[in-house]
């Protein structure tokens, strides 16, 4: 008998892991026409991952100091062997981390993933899409550079059209008037201790909602019409006859994380400063603006919106009515398909949001 | 037995790459991780003769590490590690006995470090010093 296989016996008499293996592994069915959208939920699970490893590995050599976090950036981009790979990986994964978070909510809402019994999964879903892009702002400010210090003052002065308590929000978000020392020491407290935490501890809820109710079938044109939940008894789809989680899904879990690893390498290798502006090469100064401040591509939408209504508070409050109405999705649609050519109205309004969002953000972007 | 092979070599295949795809990883995490080169620290250190009074001493780094110039009551300059024999403490100089004492632990050594009592088991080292121009040179 070898090492490794006493080693087994020995943790298998105590923890009985082969039961664990079976049932969550192995014996953990999922429908036979399940597809590669599935598993975008595996790849965020790794790109969050990633982004807590490389986080931490820049956490060795950034200064969360006004006077020496800049410098302390350029030392990793620059004298740390490696600390340019670090670095990008983390930038570039943040950005890329968004873009399949919207992927996944994609493609959650065009196969009605959503409706009953999976209410729980799309709110807790659409909180954690809000959480990383709340952790990818304050992450911004971080290098202290002319383009952090600028978008913090434009995305916190939005706050400010809060009525009666907007003034004082503004402030106490920024620690004083303007953005300075102490705001760099709040969205640095923020950005590494209390999102990370956060976000952790909502995917463990997301996942545990995934657990308790099955995972959904792809909707097909066969689907018979009616609930897949009924009653108001708890209920887990089961999936009789399906595949395995592993290996056969599994396998799909790893070429799609691959891809994804393969797309992030691409930018950090080809087009390392993709979502870089010249004014993030530049250290921030308090008494001079760059022209032409933009946020991130994925608040450009939000920002336009604020461009467009003349009262900031319209503008807030039309994006607030919209996060509310996406949030409360599954709890507007109640109706039973999911199929979506079978879905004409839903198949309109989707559409009609993701194209206004696109165009929303290349008139920011362009404006 | 065929399909025995088969199974051996896609397990190969997959660990050699799980293994190529580690250190793949590793090299860039171990390199960023390591220690980081100070600037050249094997050049000698120049230290202005009024910085030493009489009966005084001043340390400074050499080579990485603490050191001390010691002026003893008949001018002669020494320099030493200041780096305590016994567990790595820095000594302190303690111009009223004409010693150095270390605080962790009780250690005490001469102005040429050697041992004068406590658990060291070795005396400091000694660096090569000169004195020439109003100039200490060590090194």
């Amino acid at each position: 008998m070898t090492l490794v296989r006493k080693l087994y016996d020995w943790v298998e008499v105590r923890l009985g892991i082969s039961q664990v293996i079976e049932k969550e592994m192995t014996g953990y069915l999922l429908p036979r026409t399940i597809n590669n959208w599935y598993s975008l939920g595996s790849v965020l699970l790794f790109a969050f991952s990633l982004q807590v490893v490389s986080g931490i590995l820049l956490l060795i050599y950034y200064v969360p100091d006004a006077d020496k976090a800049f410098k302390s950036v350029s030392v990793i981009m620059n004298d740390i062997p490696f600390g340019w790979l670090i670095r990008l990986c983390h930038a570039v994964g943040s950005n890329l981390m968004v873009a399949t978070l919207f992927l996944h909510m994609f493609s959650v809402l065009f196969m009605g993933s959503y409706k009953k019994p999976r209410e729980l999964q799309w709110v807790s879903g659409f909180t954690l899409l809000n959480l990383v892009m709340g952790i990818s702002l304050t992450g911004y400010l971080l290098p202290w550079s002319q383009l952090s210090f600028w978008a913090t003052t434009v995305a916190t002065n939005s706050v400010g059209a809060i009525p009666v308590v907007g003034e004082y929000l503004v402030e106490f978000v920024r620690g004083g008037k303007l953005v300075g020392p102490p705001t760099l020491g709040r969205f640095f407290a923020v950005h590494v201790a209390v999102l990370p935490l956060v976000i952790a501890g909502l995917i463990g809820a997301h996942l545990f909602f995934l657990k308790r109710t099955g995972i959904s079938a792809p909707p097909t044109s066969n689907d018979l019409p009616g609930p897949t939940c009924q009653g108001s008894v708890y209920h887990y789809e089961k999936h009789q006859g399906g595949i395995p989680f592993f290996p056969n899904f599994f396998l799909h879990d790893m070429t799609s994380i691959s891809i994804y690893f393969a797309c992030l390498l691409g930018v950090v290798f080809f087009s390392p400063y993709l979502f870089f502006t010249p004014d993030s090469f530049v250290p921030a100064n308090a008494f001079q603006t760059p022209a032409h401040i933009k946020p991130e591509w994925y608040f450009l939408a939000n920002y336009q919106i604020l461009k467009i209504f003349p009262s900031e508070i319209i503008g807030l409050t039309v994006q607030g009515a919209g996060m509310t109405f996406i949030a409360l999705l599954p709890f507007v649609d109640r109706g039973d398909g999911r199929y979506p050519l079978k879905r004409p109205l839903f198949m309109v309004c989707a559409l009609g949001g993701i194209a206004l969002f696109i165009a929303l953000s290349i008139w920011g972007h362009l404006s | 037995m065929e399909q025995d092979g088969r199974r051996v070599f896609i397990m190969t295949c997959i660990g050699g790459v799980a293994a190529v795809t580690a250190g793949a990883v590793a090299y860039p995490v171990i390199s960023y991780l390591a220690p980081r080169q100070g600037k050249d620290n094997s050049a000698a250190v120049i230290i202005p003769e009024k910085d030493v009074p009489p009966d005084g001493a001043k340390f400074f780094q050499y080579h990485g590490k603490a050191a001390v110039v010691v002026r003893k009551k008949d001018g002669s300059v020494t320099a030493l590690s200041a780096v305590c024999t016994h567990l790595g403490c820095i000594v302190q100089w303690e111009a009223q006995k004409g010693a150095f004492v270390c605080p962790c632990h009780g250690g005490q050594f001469s102005t040429e470090g050697k041992v004068l009592g406590g658990p060291p088991p070795k005396p400091l080292e000694l660096l090569k010093v000169t004195v020439a121009n109003g100039v200490i040179t060590v090194g």
